[in-house]
């Protein structure tokens, strides 16, 4: 649509965080002895379950609320969400799927040209932060999209964002300006 | 002593509590309504027990029965359970002893049953509960929080209760006096997490809906609506997803909708069984390496003993 290279590039997924609620309260320990694949963790108060066919981790919570990470794509969180609902089902609890929301989108993006890192974030003042010391990569934080993007002086971005669409859309607004900060690769 | 003088003239009901051995029985038969019929007095559908008055003491009541004294305390304790009326001024510290060796004699092939301590509900005032409690240490008043108190410090030279069951012990009793209601579900370790006393309130309103009759009114509803909600979702069954994509209301999970059983159920049908004690679990994503100790296992149908023990595995 808005895109203004040519090339495309490949953002990868690597992380979608979804949350949902069971609308039941969840008997830990039940889950802790009866489930599979859980590691019971009573000092912080929640029981971690994993699950192979999407390889997600859940973080469940007696409240009924579930935090599922680990997705590569929304409907992989989506579905995954699902089958964990569907296994705390079996264990007796009456489990209502609700309240099912992607939190979290984390995908790494890598340009196909080095970036110079004082020059972005001289060339964006209040939007990119830099601070060597701290952090290697300069910070881009595209407000309405709610969207974090790192600029690694190698090209590699990492972005993330409330959705894929935000993302994607992020990546995109970002590549003009990455674009003219461009440091060239050969070094002698 | 003291106790007799501060009795009214009422008669003086002594219940002993004989308490097994097992750990976990306590809190499970506390607290478990499940498999135990539940009289309440204030309950509009449940029969009332009471003591009838032509009685001859003592009485020996079986498990799971609530009881009031004449004070009005409601006592539910799930053991079994002697009731004795002791004379006023006699010292009930020592009839109980005397009774409650008896009993234990009595009953030497059960698991051994530690002393007892006679639970003794009256209306001495709150104030001078303790001191007799601290002074006769086996005469607990739990009209009054630091008797229940007293009665745990009883039982844990006994059971070895660690800190953390302790304190919870001792909350569920407390809220047990007061409120009186049934519970399911309740095992021995109780729930730490979630806000301090509300997230126990929440299990017992999402008691088994068999007990429908038994929680108030509001609670009914409750489970009416729950039960509407889930009365599509079977526990066993799958159904092919119609809308499970695109349809993001409130609860689609029509009993699975496509979503496929946990691969591999037959990993566990193995009989390569170690139980054993940790030192350290350790996990990287899906590596994990254990550092075992004082175990056994069952491997290749031979058995093994070790002291120690190193593994690493991949999930």
């Amino acid at each position: 649509m808005d895109s203004s290279n040519d090339e495309a590039l490949d953002i990868i997924i690597t992380n979608v965080v979804a949350t949902f609620r069971t609308r039941c309260h969840l008997n830990l320990r039940t889950i802790a002895l009866e489930g599979t694949n859980v590691i019971y963790k009573p000092e912080v108060g929640k029981v971690l379950m994993k699950l192979r066919k999407p390889m997600i981790t859940a973080s469940i919570w007696s409240s009924g609320k579930i935090i599922c990470t680990g997705a590569t794509s929304e409907d992989e969180a989506k579905l995954g969400a699902r089958r964990l609902a569907r296994c705390l089902q079996k264990l007796g609890f009456k489990v209502r799927f609700s309240a099912f929301k992607v939190v979290n989108v984390l995908a790494v993006c890598s340009m196909p040209f080095a970036v110079n890192l004082i020059n972005f974030t001289k060339n964006n003042r209040p939007i990119a932060s830099y601070e060597p010391e701290l952090h290697p990569a300069a910070t881009y934080r595209i407000k309405n999209l709610k969207a974090t993007i790192q600029v690694f002086s190698t090209g590699s971005l990492t972005v993330t964002g409330p959705n894929v669409q935000n993302v994607a859309t992020a990546v995109e607004q970002v590549y003009p300006l990455l674009f003219e900060c461009q440091k060239p690769l050969a070094k002698t | 002593m003291e106790l007799g003088k501060d009795l009214k003239k009422e008669n003086f009901y002594i219940l002993e509590v004989i308490v097994q051995k097992l750990l976990f029985n306590i809190l499970s038969l506390v607290f478990s309504s499940q498999h135990n019929v539940l009289f309440q007095n204030n309950s509009e559908t449940l029969a009332t027990f009471s003591l009838p008055a032509g009685l001859a003491y003592p009485v020996q009541i079986p498990a799971g029965v609530t009881l009031q004294t004449a004070s009005g305390q409601l006592y539910k304790v799930n053991v079994p359970v002697v009731v004795t009326q002791a004379p006023v001024g006699q010292q009930p510290a020592t009839q109980a002893m005397q009774k409650v060796t008896e009993w234990r004699e009595a009953s030497a092939p059960q698991p051994t049953a530690i002393p007892p301590n006679p639970i003794a509900p009256h209306e001495v005032e709150t104030s001078s509960v303790p001191a007799q409690s601290v002074t006769q240490p086996k005469t607990i008043l739990p009209s009054s929080k630091e008797a229940i108190v007293i009665l745990l410090g009883q039982l844990l030279p006994f059971y070895k209760l660690d800190f953390s069951e302790f304190t919870t012990v001792m909350f569920l009793l407390a809220i047990h006096s007061q409120l009186d209601l049934g519970y399911s579900q309740f095992s021995d370790i109780v729930q730490l997490d979630g806000p301090a006393g509300n997230s126990d309130l929440e299990e017992e309103e999402e008691v088994p809906l068999e007990e429908n009759d038994f929680l108030g009114i509001i609670n009914a509803e409750a489970m009416k609506a729950l039960q509407e909600g889930n009365e599509s979702s079977d526990g066993n069954s799958i159904s092919s997803s119609s809308d499970g994509e695109g349809a993001d209301e409130l609860d689609p999970l029509n009993s699975g909708d496509d979503v496929i059983e946990q691969d591999i159920p037959d990993l566990f049908d193995t009989d390569n069984v170690i139980v054993c004690q940790y030192d350290k679990i350790h996990r990287s994503k899906n590596r994990w390496k254990f550092h075992l100790k004082d175990g056994v296992m069952c491997y290749g149908g031979r058995d093994y003993v070790f002291s120690k023990a190193v593994g690493e595995a991949e999930w």
